[in-house]
């Protein structure tokens, strides 16, 4: 075995062996229940889109910002806790060479967020579809599957934007409420209302671009917008022929009036 | 074999270590004394490879801790005892570290059995005692079974039964060859520890020797007598440096007490007394580190 796959076992190790993981897992994977859960009670209801339309079921699978807040969470605990605990001194006894402590520790959070963003989406798809079936109705968007790879992807990516905060900073919770505070208040609720231009080359505009049913349709909050304005409406129409055709939207009723006609 | 060779580190304009240089050979167990600031702990991180050196080098047979090529096996370093995740039980912390250094899963079992912490293997570190936080410190220096052991005050929060305990497997390990480097600044404790010393103060070296040489060097004779100038005239004659040590007294350094009965008896000098003072380690360390008094207050322990 060789030495960046004997420390990224040790990190893995270290993940399982205390309850933080455990806890951040249940708590996403509930999180995750909560808000499909809350999204099709509230359906149809003072003006939101009514359930089974593209547009609440959309709503629903926005799963992604919660394995993203977790992982954030628990990739600077996971490298925050090393010097809160001093057991960074053990660590680099074992591997004096820091570069591959770290590179370690990236891939060991990388596992735990697929570990962790997997069964959060899968718990929130399986309660959309259940929600979905109790009102009989049986269709879920094309790019559902998408959805599902963009939500562990970028839930993954988090866990090593809080690898790397958790190493650069003194304080692991000055760490965890700066970086929750700055993505959910200072990106998502300022940036993203009052300069979306620049929001999307944020952070959490990366992340929506993958985890946002409506900017993963149209691409809205990526850098690609830059494309000329014909170009973008030639990718939707595509976009929304593969969806025509897609395996989820055989049996989507005829008259749904929020899906945009076809091109 | 430790070698440390002009061994400097300076933060800003202070050096915290400044050409300090010393061997510590295998098969014995070497203390490594010195008052508070004295530079023990930047040495040990430096040997260690957790700090940089301004200049010098420190290595462990030959080769300094980054390039070796399998450390956990070369070296157990125990530097503090607080380096353990609270939440995690003393059995996972030891399969971490295993597992980090490619060492036997059975491995953490068998030094947890060494240390006596076959008991508490599935508790949490949290709720240990610094006595069984020493305890798993040393248990985690010893997975790899090195032939370097370096060891931060290793005493520290031992109850007198874990301090013998330690003292006996502290002995067993050099015995069996190994090389054992232990800091501490209970004198006492220390003195029927460690065979070798190496003192140091203000980052440099006050002494290095065998704990017999050293005191041997250091012995002197006193001789109580009424002719007390006489006899520091006859001894300072014979080129030995005598001084009163209380009216009636003098200590001669530099000379066994046959010398100076013979002197004294050829010189007509009365003697009513001769004996022999040798001092132990604790008057040794006061007497190298003497213009540390403050340190010094400070560093010694009440026992």
């Amino acid at each position: 075995m060789t030495t960046i796959a004997r420390l990224t076992h040790a990190e893995l190790r270290k993940l399982m062996a205390s309850r933080t993981f455990l806890i951040g897992l249940a708590l996403s994977a509930a999180l995750a229940v909560i808000s499909v859960a809350v999204n099709a009670a509230v359906a149809g209801k003072n003006g939101t889109p009514a359930l089974g339309t593209t547009a609440s079921t959309d709503k629903m699978l926005k799963l992604g910002s919660v394995c993203c807040v977790a992982m954030l969470v628990l990739g600077i605990i996971a490298s925050g806790s090393e010097y809160r605990h001093k057991t960074i001194i053990p660590a680099v006894l074992v591997a004096p060479r820091r570069g591959g402590l770290i590179t370690a520790k990236v891939i060991g959070i990388a596992v735990a967020g697929v570990v962790l963003s997997t069964p959060t989406f899968g718990l929130g798809l399986a309660t959309v579809i259940a929600e979905l079936s109790a009102h009989h109705i049986h269709h879920l968007p094309a790019d559902t599957g998408t959805l599902f790879a963009g939500s562990v992807i970028a839930g993954t990516m988090f866990g090593m934007i809080g690898v790397a905060l958790g190493y650069i900073t003194r304080s692991t919770i000055a760490a965890i409420v700066g970086a929750v505070g700055w993505v959910l208040f200072a990106e998502l609720a300022i940036l993203h209302t009052l300069a979306p231009h620049l929001a999307k080359w944020l952070v959490t505009g990366a992340a929506s671009t993958l985890t946002d049913p409506g900017a993963l349709a149209s691409r809205a909050l990526t850098p690609a917008t830059a494309v000329p304005p014909q170009e973008q409406e030639r990718r939707q129409c595509t976009i929304r022929n593969q969806e025509r055709s897609g395996p989820f939207t055989r049996r989507w009723h005829a008259g749904s009036a929020d899906r945009p006609p076809f091109c | 074999m430790l070698n440390v060779d002009h061994l400097t580190k300076r933060y800003g304009p202070v050096a915290a270590v400044g050409g300090l240089s010393f061997e510590v050979g295998p098969g014995r167990v070497t203390g490594f004394l010195g008052p508070n600031g004295a530079g023990k702990t930047t040495t040990l991180r430096m040997l260690l490879g957790l700090a940089a050196p301004t200049s010098g080098t420190a290595t462990i047979n030959g080769v300094r801790y980054r390039d070796l090529r399998d450390p956990v096996r070369t070296v157990g370093a125990a530097l503090d005892n607080d380096n353990f995740h609270p939440g995690r039980t003393a059995a996972e912390h030891l399969k971490i570290m295993a597992t980090a250094a490619g060492i036997s899963r059975r491995r953490p079992a068998q030094v947890l059995d060494m240390v006596g912490l076959t008991e508490a293997a599935r508790r949490r570190v949290g709720g240990f005692s610094l006595g069984m936080r020493q305890r798993l410190t040393l248990a985690a220096a010893l997975l790899g079974d090195p032939g370097v052991l370096i060891l931060d005050e290793p005493l520290n929060g031992l109850d007198p039964d874990g301090i013998r305990w330690m003292r006996d497997l502290l002995r067993q390990l050099a015995g069996e060859g190994r090389t054992v480097l232990v800091s501490s600044h209970l004198l006492a404790e220390a003195a029927q520890t460690v065979q070798d010393v190496v003192v140091i103060t203000r980052g440099r070296l006050a002494a290095e020797g065998s704990v017999a040489e050293l005191t041997a060097a250091t012995s002197t004779t006193r001789i109580r007598t009424p002719d007390t100038e006489l006899l520091m005239s006859v001894l300072a004659r014979q080129q030995i440096t005598a001084r009163l040590l209380a009216p009636g007294t003098v200590e001669a350094r530099g000379a066994d007490p046959d010398r100076v009965a013979r002197i004294a008896a050829a010189a007509s000098v009365v003697v009513l007394e001769l004996t022999r003072h040798t001092e132990n380690l604790e008057e040794l360390f006061f007497d190298l580190t003497s213009d540390h008094t403050n340190d010094r207050a400070l560093e010694v322990s009440p026992s």
